[in-house]
Order: C-alpha cells, then sequence, then structure tokens
C-alpha cells in the first residue's frame, strides 16, 4: 500500500542486479530493496516494511503448527525451483563492486540500518559466533542464530529500558549441540540463551524465565543480501569486523 | 515550355517521394529504438547507471504510444507510395511495415515476466501437510494472527507475490 491505496507489483526490469517491479494500478517503477517509488506518479512514495523473518521451514513450522505454506505454483518444479540457485548466482558477475572493507562482492552479509546508520554483518561470522552484540546508533543489538543453526533473529537487547547482555547457556549446548542436524521439528531440547539479569530467553526472544518471563525483546528487521547491493543502497555502511 | 514545366513538376514529385520514404525509415528506426534503447539498458549482470535508467524508464513510459503512432504513419504512408512503387520498394515498404509492427507489440511485452512467471493464483498448505525438508529455507511473516511462510527457492523464481494476510495486502519479494 502506498498512500492509501492499494497496489499490486508485476516484475518489469532489473537495477544492478536488484529488481525493478510496477505496480498495476499507477504503473509506477519501484526498486525491490528499498520498497521506494524511483518513476512514475507514486514517485518518492515507500512501501512500509513489514516485520518478517527468514528461518527454516522446519523452525517456523514448531513456531507456528498453524501457519498457512505458500505451495509450489502448478507447473513449476524442480527446473524452476532450483535448490542449487544460490551456487549458481555466484558464477554470475555482478554490476558494482565495493572493495576495501574486507568483503567480496557476492559475500552474504546481514544488513540493519537504524537511526540514520548502516551494518553488514558477515553472515559467516554470524553463523560461526552466535550471540553477537554491538551497538548500532547507540541502540544495543544482538544477532542471535537459532537451534537449527540456520535462521537468524536479530534483536534490540534491551529490556525495561536498560541494555542487557546476552549470551548463550553452554550447558543447554551440550544437550542440543547448538546444531541439530536439521531432521527435529526445531523444538531444540535445551537451547536457549542467558542474559545479565538472570533471564531465560528464547529465539523468539520471550522471556522463559527470570524477571522478563512472557515478555519479548523487541524484534529488528534486516536484510540478508550480497555484499555489493547492501553497500549500494547504504554508502554509509559499516562492516562488523569483531 | 509545356514539357519543361512537366519535367520540373515530376522532379519535384520524386523529390518529394524521397523525402517520405527517408522520414518513413526514420521513423521505422526510431520506432526500434523505442524498444530496444530500455532493452539495451535494463539487461542483468550488467551496470545501470542513474541517468541511463531513468532514459531507459523514459522511454518505456511513451513508447506504447508512440510505437503505434508510428506504426499508423508507416500504413498511411506506404499506402500512399504502394501502386507507385517498384518491387523493390515495395518490399521496403512490407519491412517497415513488419519492423513497426514489432516493435509496437514488443513494447508491450514484459519479458521479465517471460523469464520469470508470475504467481497469479497463490495456493497455501497448512504448515503440518507441507512436504517440505526441515532445512528449507522460508520467508515468514505474522500478522495479527494470521501466519504465513513463503518457501525461497519459490521466491528465488517468481520473485513477487502479491498476498493478503490479515486483511492486510502485502508483497513478497525475493
Amino acid at each position: 500500500m502506498a498512500r492509501g491505496r492499494e497496489l499490486h507489483f508485476y516484475l518489469a526490469g532489473i537495477n544492478n542486479q536488484n529488481f525493478l517491479m510496477r505496480d498495476r494500478e499507477t504503473g509506477s517503477w519501484w526498486q525491490q530493496v528499498t520498497g521506494r517509488a524511483i518513476a512514475g506518479e507514486l514517485a518518492g512514495s515507500a512501501l512500509e516494511l513489514m516485520p518478517n523473518d527468514e528461518l527454516t521451514f522446519g523452525w517456523w513450522k514448531s513456531e507456528e503448527p498453524h501457519g498457512l505454506l505458500l505451495a509450489p505454483v502448478q507447473g513449476h518444479g524442480d527446473k524452476d525451483y532450483d535448490k542449487k540457485w544460490e551456487e549458481e548466482v555466484a558464477k554470475y558477475p555482478v554490476p558494482l563492486t565495493f572493495p576495501g572493507q574486507g568483503l567480496k562482492d557476492r559475500d552474504v552479509i546481514l544488513g540493519v540500518a537504524m537511526g540514520g546508520q548502516s551494518r553488514a554483518f558477515p553472515l559467516t561470522k554470524v553463523r560461526g559466533a552466535s550471540p553477537i552484540e554491538d551497538k548500532i546508533a547507540g541502540v544495543p543489538v544482538v544477532l542471535v542464530t537459532g537451534p537449527d543453526g540456520d535462521s537468524v533473529r536479530v534483536f534490540r537487547s534491551q529490556w525495561n529500558g536498560q541494555d542487557i547482555e546476552i549470551y548463550r547457556d553452554t550447558q543447554s549446548d551440550e544437550n542440543s549441540d547448538g546444531h541439530n542436524d536439521g531432521q527435529s521439528s526445531g523444538q531444540s531440547s535445551g537451547w536457549r540463551l542467558l542474559d545479565s539479569l538472570g533471564n531465560t530467553w528464547n529465539f523468539a526472544g520471550c522471556a522463559t524465565s527470570g524477571p522478563a518471563v512472557g515478555q519479548c525483546l523487541e524484534k529488528i528487521n534486516f536484510l540478508k543480501d550480497y555484499w555489493f547491493d547492501w553497500k549500494n543502497y547504504n554508502p554509509q555502511t559499516t562492516v562488523y569486523s569483531h | 515550355m509545356i514539357r519543361a514545366i512537366n519535367r520540373a513538376m515530376t522532379m519535384n514529385r520524386s523529390e518529394n517521394r524521397g523525402l517520405w520514404l527517408l522520414l518513413g525509415l526514420l521513423a521505422v528506426f526510431f520506432s526500434l529504438s523505442l524498444f530496444l534503447i530500455p532493452a539495451f539498458v535494463i539487461r542483468p549482470f550488467r551496470y545501470q547507471s542513474e541517468r541511463a535508467l531513468g532514459l531507459a524508464i523514459a522511454v518505456k513510459r511513451i513508447a506504447p504510444t508512440l510505437t503505434v503512432a508510428v506504426l499508423a504513419g508507416v500504413v498511411a504512408l506506404g499506402a500512399r507510395l504502394w501502386r507507385s512503387s517498384s518491387r523493390w520498394l515495395r518490399t521496403g515498404i512490407v519491412m517497415a511495415l513488419v519492423l513497426s509492427a514489432a516493435s509496437a507489440v514488443m513494447v508491450r511485452q514484459n519479458y521479465f515476466e517471460w523469464m520469470f512467471n508470475p504467481i497469479t493464483a497463490a495456493g497455501f498448505v497448512p504448515a503440518g501437510d507441507a512436504h517440505v525438508s526441515d532445512k528449507e529455507m522460508v520467508m515468514a511473516v505474522r500478522i495479527g494472527q494470521e501466519a504465513r511462510a513463503y518457501p525461497i527457492v519459490q521466491m528465488a523464481y517468481h520473485h513477487i507475490l502479491n498476498d493478503t494476510v490479515a486483511e492486510i495486502p502485502i508483497v513478497v519479494t525475493y
């Protein structure tokens, strides 16, 4: 929706490997990654970004047992739904290159933008050392890789207006190993996070025990993107490098 | 004297004719460029500068009308010149017609949707009934009481899905 109007979009082109879409209602042109109209009647308007997650199916199902999953569209099979598409895409050339910040063009990063600042977290780092604590524009954030080893979420690590320090419960790791084979339904028995106030948190960011029990941390939207694309739209971005 | 005047008139006529032919030729090139400029600028794996993209979009916006105008002009001109034309010229007129018609058709085509078919009618299955590996990545939203997930392998192909969740219209993109 933009300017109170419901819009329907279709694929219309490509701009430096980020696609362009148009809406049927006004024919305006929109940039996918920013959700902004760049030409046409609605130029300058922006779509509202909905809170969203990128999760493994197993984990999502464990959180949303009554959720609905998009079914394969008739007439499209494994040929179109290529499970190796990421490897395929990695072979293609990039239209832009941004050397000098230690990342390769097609390195996958998690981009967080808040308070006018932006930071890229290399996915390999996030997976390797979860949880990662950082501050962006003065706001404490924590990036957490889930019990399935693939799903990632970002939270504002503040509760009751107080900064909290979040870390992994290593005891629970011994039970779940923090990295199961993905065949479980996602209910990794003992996986949990601890904080400096004596709370325990689950991967949904909600306290399961302690003073904050029943409350949840504020979830922060992020973008999983290739480095060159993120840098193109966030020229001032810094790169997490601890 | 009368003969001389006659000749002058003939010359004038054939000059006019040449001018019209040149104009027709230019119009056909113009029509083709209305299709080719955006197609050239907006192509995958290439750099698009802001100016080039702006030009391509501007051309795309005027192309549907202008290509039809050129086609109409070429039809009118062709009809007028047809009887007095040699066989070669008639071949040229036919080619001009074909090219300007092709241009008018192509500027109305969305070849990006030829490559990546859009989802016209999305179907959903309950999480518990889906035959999907637990490891497969999905994009997930929850709005109000409704939760939906979109497998990334599917979205990486179709790219766009217009959906409505808890009465909120959303567009899912990948």
